[in-house]
């Protein structure tokens, strides 16, 4: 399915499901509490940058916001944003989404817009703590809004869902990483697109046969248990005893890159001529391998803290404190999962992402791995110089001799 | 012309020999391996209390561009892959640490820990993990969150949180201790020199402005980067006496005030000088501005490291568009403002986004006009001086 | 034999090389507004020159328009086909700095002649082909005029600006406040150098250094440009022409590999 298709299909469900009377609450970060808006009854869509709109952010927005909110907003100009009853927006992650928020609710005052903000400081319980009474501030404010409280058993059978789903795509995940055969990259991406677009029970039950092929299909080679060992190894992120067979397809490609949207960039890549399908192994995208190997909440204890020691176990962002340790993970991945090639994601105006290229960029030369950097907008307006940039990068990759 | 249309301040040598003395004990604290360099924002007093020297990279941004050495100092970040679109602080900064021989002053000097507060943007953290990167020295982050509206509990609790293990932090980096006592002299002192520092800023409410914009920029260094210290204290005083007696004399910051007008957000500092030379030589005069006003609150007599994490999370970039706005209204009417000037700096996103919708509201509820320039604080090279010019001489054809 | 057909944004170029890589033929034509148009008067052309019949002649495409080439048998990026059409030119190149008109880009050459390391321009305009036609039409030069007028410069004036609207009304400016064209002229290539200078840094400076690409025939960019790497640049004779005799080693190659 394309990226368009992709947009088209999930603004049907959600529609479907407003024709239902389910209420709809957007949200833009990768790491947004499904499971506490869930829990009000809530429907919570992620809003994807629409790579069709025409910019009309200018009496608002200067040209150096990030590009992501300026496809944001000229949706919201145009009301092209698919069916949504609010926004949550992230706070303390990024200046741009920062003031965004403001900037909304100036300009459509109408609009119900939340605001959900994060610590950025990796301060283990204090920031637990503080975390935890955000949420419970916005999911008090999300009954003052729409009039529907918090309900244990939601709660409950959200975390079931969530964790169903994740479970099964962090198979997909390993499995990727030990036989790139058995599911094509763009085929879990648009898995994750889709239940980010709406997390609803059918994306399971969708993803159950896939994974059940795969699974047979690696229980041909006698890689079933070491696929669940990879799949535990990435959710720990201890990846120093994971073993690799030795003859797998070359190369072996690797993104990274903070919000860019995996399924987008899996389609771009997948456009250019030459390119395996086995090539795309891995990703440390906000949307990919961060959102799905997040620590599942513990079902004890009050909801919001244990959400917030969730949302808070993930892989930290570029936004938040801890470089150090997003760089020393960054260097286990290429080294034990046998990387050869990192695409690095800069997209246009996006602080975190941009200030965290060069480093990660240096992190793969140290251990020797081929980079190349990818300037990106959601619009992919420069789609021929990118594909150029990943044609190349491809051809050095094939026959790149001794520098 | 025989006089110039600006008149300089005589405390501007005392300023002067303030700096000065800054830099040396910054390069003596760095020599004994006792130096951080921090944020503008972050709450300095405890690094002060705890005989930790600081200097300010902002700070040392605003001499890059003053310098006109913008685009070659930013120019070697990009040579290590951080882009234009990056602030031009962090830039410069990164730049500087390359090479240091090409830069002013030869660079800051070389700091043992990074210590960033990001009630000012989150951009400083990740400039401050890229120097890190560069120079090995750890970074400390004080996280403040931004507020909207009152500041709740477990928000003081979370910043008081980072406090107490700023103090562990600095204790184990730098092997000194925080006492009470040293910390109540060192906020007392602070408090009482934003305090002169805020008179200063009140007397340009007078006709003529005894201040203006460029004034008020080169006089907020030491209230920025050096709190805590009995000179800068005294510095306040003497500029203070100054813009009393310009008061009481009836002379302003320029020979003849015709036009008030707010400025909004960080100066071009390879351009500001001109612009307002120029501006002065049509009687036009900045009263108030966003920006120097930043620096201003007290440390309230009750639990000092409560009252830290108050003061520095209730900072002006750290709260919503609603307070800018109301900041700006307020300081229009207070100062009696005939309008004003928003410089959207390409570098800043945090202060600058934002400003289109702010300039509506600012000009509706205040009834003055404004106008929005766009460029930048130290990239030259993102500054188009010709637009600059063209929209203000609009603004001005509308109130001349 | 082999063909190379590079179809640039500005110019399409075809090269025809026999088996040992010496070229038999060479072209060079406006792309204008469809590139596959373009590629087909080239391979016209060659087979005029070269008085062959080139129907089943192995042939690589590459540039901006390579894939609109329907009867190329493979299509490679420039970044590949620039490093080994310099390095057959001249082995012991490290370093390639290809200028073309909307694009420039820095290749580390790897000692087998393929790319090890890029680097492009973004987007925008600064540091192509297109900054200086700009320049020159507010300077009321041709393109082919800027180059000498700067060398007349004895002291340049600079031009801080690099992005190319801004430097536009930048030159308007100094033209405005009198300054000389041949110190503008002067200025605007150093603006450019120094831009190039930091996208070669990026990838590292390994001297030798080569320079390709249109631009490169320009004497006044090179001498800022060898001034702002502090490193001698070598160019060959006909620098617009590498791309398209590396696509047509890489047809070789490709013929040998298939047969």
């Amino acid at each position: 399915m394309s990226n368009a298709q992709a947009t088209e299909q999930s603004e049907r469900i959600l529609k479907q499901l407003v024709d239902k009377g389910k209420p709809i609450l957007g949200y833009v970060y990768p790491h947004t509490p499904l499971e506490i808006i869930m829990a009000h009854g809530m429907m919570p869509a992620l809003l994807f940058a629409n790579p069709t709109v025409m910019g009309s952010y200018e009496a608002s927005l200067q040209t150096f916001a990030c590009s992501f909110i300026r496809n944001m907003f000229s949706q919201r100009v145009h009301d092209q944003l698919p069916y949504v009853d609010g926004i949550v927006f992230p706070g303390n992650t990024c200046d741009s989404l920062q003031n965004l928020a403001d900037i909304w609710h100036l300009r459509f005052p109408q609009d119900k817009i939340f605001r959900l903000t994060y610590p950025a400081g990796d301060q283990g319980e204090a920031a637990v703590q503080y975390f935890a009474e955000e949420l419970r501030i916005f999911s008090n404010s999300l009954q003052d809004a729409y009039g529907s409280p918090f309900s244990d058993d939601a709660f409950r059978l959200a975390v079931d869902l969530v964790q169903r789903f994740r479970n099964a795509v962090q198979f997909l995940y390993a499995a990727r990483l030990l036989q790139p055969s058995s599911v094509p990259y763009h085929r879990i991406a648009a898995f994750v697109r889709e239940f980010h677009s709406a997390p609803l029970e059918t994306v399971v039950d969708e993803l159950r046969p896939i994974v059940n092929d795969v699974e047979r299909s690696l229980a041909e080679a006698g890689r079933v248990d070491s696929t669940k060992a990879l799949q535990h190894a990435l959710l720990e992120r201890k990846l120093e005893d994971v073993s690799l067979p030795s003859d797998l397809p070359t190369p072996r490609i690797a993104i990274v890159g903070g919000m860019t949207e995996p399924q987008a960039i899996a389609e771009l890549v997948n456009a250019v001529s030459k390119v395996s399908s086995t090539a795309i192994v891995f990703d440390l995208l906000s949307f990919g391998f961060k959102t799905i190997f997040t620590p599942m909440p513990a079902l004890e204890g009050d909801s919001f803290e244990t959400m917030a020691r969730s949302v808070l176990g993930a892989l930290l962002e570029p936004t938040q404190e801890g470089l150090p340790k997003r760089l020393e993970f960054l260097k286990d991945v290429l080294t034990h999962l046998a990387i050869d090639g990192l695409i690095v994601c800069e997209q246009s105006f996006c602080d975190p992402d941009v200030f965290e290229a060069p480093s990660l960029l240096a992190v793969a030369s140290e251990v020797g791995v081929r980079s190349v950097r990818l300037p990106v907008d959601p619009e992919f307006s420069d789609r021929a110089r990118l594909e150029g940039r990943i044609q190349s990068f491809l051809e050095t990759l094939a026959h790149g001799g001794a520098a | 012309m025989s006089e110039k249309a600006y008149r300089v301040l005589e405390s501007h040598n005392f300023l002067q020999g303030v700096m000065y003395r800054y830099m040396l004990e910054g390069h003596a604290a760095s020599e004994e391996g006792k130096l951080a360099w921090v944020t503008s924002g972050f709450p300095v007093e405890i690094p002060v209390a705890m005989d930790v020297g600081v200097s300010y990279p902002e700070q040392y941004g605003a001499i890059v561009g003053s310098e006109k050495v913008g685009p070659k100092l930013c120019g070697y970040a990009e040579e290590l892959g951080y882009s234009q679109e990056l602030c031009s602080y962090a830039r410069a900064s990164i730049g500087s640490v390359k090479y240091p021989e090409e830069s002013p002053l030869e660079g800051l000097p070389a700091p043992q820990a990074l210590l960033a507060c990001n009630n000012i943007c989150g951009t400083v953290l990740r400039w401050y993990d890229a120097i890190s990167q560069m120079i090995g020295a750890p970074v400390f982050l004080v996280d403040t969150p931004p507020l909207e509206g009152e500041q709740l509990p477990h928000h003081i609790a979370y910043v008081r949180h980072g406090l107490d293990n700023l103090v562990s932090f600095l204790s184990e980096q730098f092997g000194t201790t925080l006492k009470e006592d040293k910390l109540r002299e060192v906020t007392d002192l602070s408090t009482e020199t934003i305090g002169v520092w805020t008179q200063c800023l009140e007397a340009c409410k007078n006709k003529p402005s005894p201040l203006n914009c460029a004034d008020r920029f080169l006089a907020m260094a030491p209230v920025v980067a050096i709190r805590g210290r009995d000179y800068t204290l005294e510095y306040y005083q003497t500029l203070l006496n100054e813009v009393k007696d310009r008061v009481a004399n009836g002379l302003g910051a320029i020979r003849d005030e015709k036009v008030r007008l707010l400025w909004d957000n960080i100066p071009p500092w390879f351009r500001v000088f001109r612009i307002m030379g120029s501006l002065a030589k049509r009687g036009v005069v900045f009263p108030a501005d966003t920006y120097t006003h930043a620096w201003t609150g007290s440390f309230k007599d009750e639990d000092r490291m409560d009252s830290i994490a108050s003061m520095y999370s209730n900072v002006y970039l750290n709260k919503g568009l609603e307070a800018k706005i109301d900041k700006m209204c307020g300081l229009i009417k207070d100062y009696d403002l005939d309008g004003f000037v928003m410089f959207s700096v390409r570098s800043c996103k945090r202060y600058s986004l934002g400003q289109l919708v702010s300039k509506e509201l600012v000009s509706e509820r205040t009834g003055v006009p404004g106008v929005v320039i766009e460029g930048d604080m130290v990239d030259s090279r993102l500054q188009n001086d010709a637009q600059v010019e063209t929209r203000l001489d609009a603004l001005l054809e509308m109130l001349l | 034999m082999g063909i190379g057909l590079d179809l640039g944004s500005t110019t399409t170029k075809g090269v025809l090389v026999d088996k040992s890589g010496k070229v038999i033929a060479a072209h060079l034509i406006p792309t204008g507004a469809i590139a596959s148009k373009a590629a087909e008067t080239v391979l016209e052309e060659l087979t005029k020159l070269s008085q062959l019949e080139l129907g089943d002649v192995s042939t690589v495409s590459t540039g901006y328009g390579r894939t609109q080439v329907k009867f190329a048998h493979e299509s490679i990026t420039e970044i590949t086909c620039h490093s080994v059409g310099a390095h057959n030119l001249n082995p012991g190149i490290k370093l390639l700095i290809d200028v073309g008109g909307q694009d420039s880009k820095v290749i580390r050459i790897g000692s087998n002649g393929r790319p090890t390391d890029f680097e492009l321009n973004d987007k925008c305009s600064a540091g192509t082909g297109r900054f200086l036609e700009v320049m020159a039409r507010v300077l009321e030069v041709s393109i082919d005029e800027l180059g000498p007028l700067a060398l007349k410069s004895k002291s340049p004036c600079p031009i801080s600006s690099t992005c190319t609207v801004f430097a536009e009304s930048e030159v308007i400016g100094r033209i405005g406040s009198g300054e000389s064209p041949a110190n503008i002229a002067a200025g605007v290539h150093q603006a450019m150098a120094a831009k190039i200078s930091t996208l070669s840094r990026r990838v590292g400076i390994a001297s030798p250094i080569g320079v390709t690409g249109g631009v490169a025939r320009n004497p006044a960019f090179r001498n800022y440009l060898s001034a702002a790497l502090n490193c001698d640049l070598w160019m060959p004779e006909e620098p617009q022409l590498t791309g398209a005799l590396g696509a047509a080693i890489l047809a070789i190659a490709r013929a040998s590999d298939t047969v």
